[in-house]
């Protein structure tokens, strides 16, 4: 076996049994886990949930009908959500009771002043939730015009639209359409993306901690009497992209265990089918941007003297790999901007960048050429002046290498 | 005469306009120890790192078993000054993975670290981790790793420090048994006792460059004071026609001439009868050969 794939099954074996890449590792489905639990909530799910697990029945809001025509009787509809009182008295009793969550009393000049009084136990919190509910809103719409309009006109004026999603793209044809639109063509892609740049932040931050240790203990001496430092690196960089690929793994056969596969499905099938070149295109950036950034933490690692030194000298490239997520906002209505375009152009920026972009739009071909491009000429640039600085640091103990250090070394055969 | 396993010529290491090793030359023969010695910032470690291919030469030649610097890293076990293991891995598994990284397959990796760690009483430690063994066990272990793929050639930096007596002497047994299977040692070290118990022949490097080097015993026999300690009943007079003598208390001591010989003089002393009790030609201790010559040196 070649020394390169015993230093990468080294770093592999050793790094996966860390407690902190085991924690990294297990806190994405957890948070999967607490994410599908809250969806399920706003979809009404969690009340059956809840209700399945601990017996509870579903709370309604208490109405008490001074006005004593436009909610009286309750419509069918709604008799789930909101239950009438006679008097604000006996809806106070029920709310005290936790009969109900919250009150709202329809005041007897409602129709010319629209005052609603709301009364919760404990907090203000709940006439907030009112306000915005649109529930609420076709609630009171709903009563107000009952039999005074057509039942149709009555439906549109509480629940005046149904959104549909379409987009259009450059040749003018039209894609997708509603919720699930969005998501595989946006938000499964992007946060895809997201996982991937995460992991070569992650991979390439064990590899600073590897090289760090490795210095600091003086182990590296007796390293490089057996292997260049060609080697030690090119061996580190497959270890510990092969570290970051397991745990992508891990995360993606925890989802599909969440969601017994449909989720895992949609990320993978739908966005292949839809728009394949997005999945694609963002493994061939997790690729290109891992080892580029796993090459300047190694370097990094070497010139620093303690760990805290390194991570302060990585600090320099993380900043630059994350500049695209400090103009996200800015992206989400602008993803083919000049700006966007330029940080894509740019390899320290681009294979981030450009995994922002790419489920936001349309990303123009020469884009994505240029950006592939300008990594793949990149990396040997970046392998070779980081193997230099890689091996001239890593045999300096006690004092951090100079500016004039670094280049003297970039110089030398 | 002996194979040539390192060779150096003119050999030139320069740091930021710094010269750390200056036109340095010296032949280490098959089976060989063969002493690098000289003053802290002399030159020592930059010279075996280029001998390991840590660094490069500015210039000169060096061969290594008749290659190339780190064309022949398998075949080379190196203790280096600057030394340590990984702390969080277990013994065993640090032999086997630096034993691996040496070329060895990973069965004759562990057979043979099982024997090294028995050879330096650390068997019962070989399921622990690093950083539980103590600095000694741990200097140990070191040593244990530079030899674990059963190399030809073994540069050692310091293989001493940090080391009870006991453990000393240990590690100086064990080098002794490796010259008698024919390995050959680089040894370098500021403890001379050790150089004059183990070392064939020696470099001395100030400054970069090569101030004493040779035989051990030709350097001793250059540098001794050519007087003879005899101890005897017989009186003076008889024997003060030989060489100028001195008596200090019992015994007595001659100053041999240019050209004579302490045979020559024992001899002689057979010849006129004198009752010998004891005889010594006198030597000089490698420590004081070192300091004479590097003050020297640095005077100039």
């Amino acid at each position: 076996m070649s020394r390169i794939w015993i230093i990468a099954q080294h770093e592999y074996q050793t790094s996966i049994r860390r407690v902190g890449f085991i924690i990294m590792t297990l806190i994405i489905p957890l948070l999967g886990l607490v994410a599908l639990l809250v969806s399920a909530f706003y979809g009404g799910q969690a009340t059956e949930f809840l209700k399945g697990q601990f017996g509870m029945e579903p709370q309604a809001v208490g109405v008490v009908d001074e006005s004593g025509s436009y909610f009286t009787p309750i419509m069918d509809r709604y008799e789930n959500q909101y239950q009438l009182f006679a008097d604000e008295p006996a809806a106070r009793a029920a709310l005290l009771a936790d009969e109900v969550t919250t009150l709202l009393i329809v005041r007897e000049d409602y129709l010319g002043t629209g005052q609603v009084t709301v009364i919760n136990k404990g907090s203000g919190f709940g006439a907030a939730v009112i306000e915005d509910s649109r529930s609420a809103r076709s609630f009171f719409v709903d009563h107000l015009l009952r039999g005074e309009v057509d039942p149709a006109l009555r439906e549109r004026a509480a629940h005046p639209f149904a959104i549909e999603s379409l987009t259009i793209d450059a040749s003018g044809e039209i894609q997708g359409g509603g919720s699930l639109s969005m998501i595989t063509t946006f938000v499964i892609p992007y946060f895809t993306g997201f996982l991937l740049i995460m992991t070569i932040f992650v991979s390439s931050g064990y590899l600073l901690q590897s090289v760090s240790e490795e210095k600091e203990t003086r182990v590296i001496e007796v390293v490089l009497s057996s292997v260049t430092a060609q080697e030690l690196l090119t061996g580190k960089v497959i270890g510990l992209g092969a570290l970051g690929l397991t745990q992508i793994l891990i995360w993606l056969l925890s989802a599909w265990g969440l969601s017994s596969g449909a989720t895992t499905l949609m990320a993978l099938n739908i966005p292949l089918m839809d728009r394949p070149e997005v999945l694609i295109l963002a493994v061939v950036y997790y690729l290109l941007g891992y080892t580029l950034y796993a090459v300047l933490m190694a370097a990094s690692g070497a010139l620093g003297t303690t760990m805290r030194e390194s991570q302060q000298i990585a600090g320099i490239f993380s900043m630059l790999a994350a500049a695209p997520y400090m103009v996200s906002s800015f992206l989400f209505s602008n993803p083919n901007a000049v700006l966007a375009r330029v940080l894509s152009f740019f390899p320290l920026t681009g294979a981030t960048m450009m995994m922002l972009r790419l489920p936001m739009a349309e990303v123009p071909t020469v884009d994505i050429i240029v950006s592939i491009i300008g990594l793949l000429l990149s990396i040997p640039v970046v392998l070779w002046a980081g193997a230099k600085v890689f091996r001239m640091g890593l045999l300096m103990y006690g004092k951090r290498a100079s500016l004039p250090q670094v280049i003297q070394s970039l110089r030398e055969a | 005469m002996a194979r040539s396993v390192v060779e150096v010529r003119n050999l030139l290491k320069r740091y930021n306009g710094f010269t750390a090793v200056d036109g340095l030359s010296f032949d280490v023969y098959e089976g060989n120890v063969f002493g690098l010695l000289g003053p802290n910032g002399a030159g020592k470690t930059s010279t075996i790192r280029i001998i390991m291919d840590i660094f490069k030469a500015d210039s000169g030649e060096v061969r290594i078993l008749s290659e190339p610097p780190g064309a022949a890293r398998e075949r080379i076990g190196y203790l280096p000054e600057e030394r340590g293991l990984y702390r969080n891995l277990k013994v065993e598994a640090v032999l086997v993975y630096l034993a691996r990284l040496k070329g060895m397959a990973g069965d004759m990796a562990r057979r043979r670290a099982a024997e090294l760690l028995e050879r330096v009483d650390l068997t019962q430690w070989a399921g622990r981790k690093v950083k539980d063994l103590s600095r000694g066990m741990q200097q140990k272990l070191q040593f244990a790793a530079s030899l674990v793929h059963d190399p030809a050639l073994i540069v050692m930096d310091e293989p001493f420090q940090g080391l009870d007596p006991v453990n000393i002497e240990l590690i100086k047994n064990m080098i002794e048994e490796l010259r008698e299977q024919g390995k050959t040692i680089v040894l370098s070290t500021h403890q001379l006792n050790m150089v004059e118990a183990l070392c064939d022949r020696i470099v001395l490097i100030n400054r970069g460059r090569s101030v004493l080097y040779g035989e051990l015993e030709e350097i001793k026999h250059h540098y001794a004071p050519r007087t003879v300690r005899v101890r005897t009943a017989t009186a003076l007079e008889s024997v003060s026609d030989i060489a100028p003598v001195e008596r200090h208390g019992a015994d007595l001591v001659f100053t041999l001439a240019t050209g004579s010989t302490p045979q020559q003089l024992l001899r002689v002393l057979v010849e006129r009868d004198v009752l010998v009790d004891a005889f010594e030609v006198a030597s000089v201790p490698l420590e004081e050969i070192f300091i004479a010559v590097v003050k020297e040196d640095s005077s100039e």
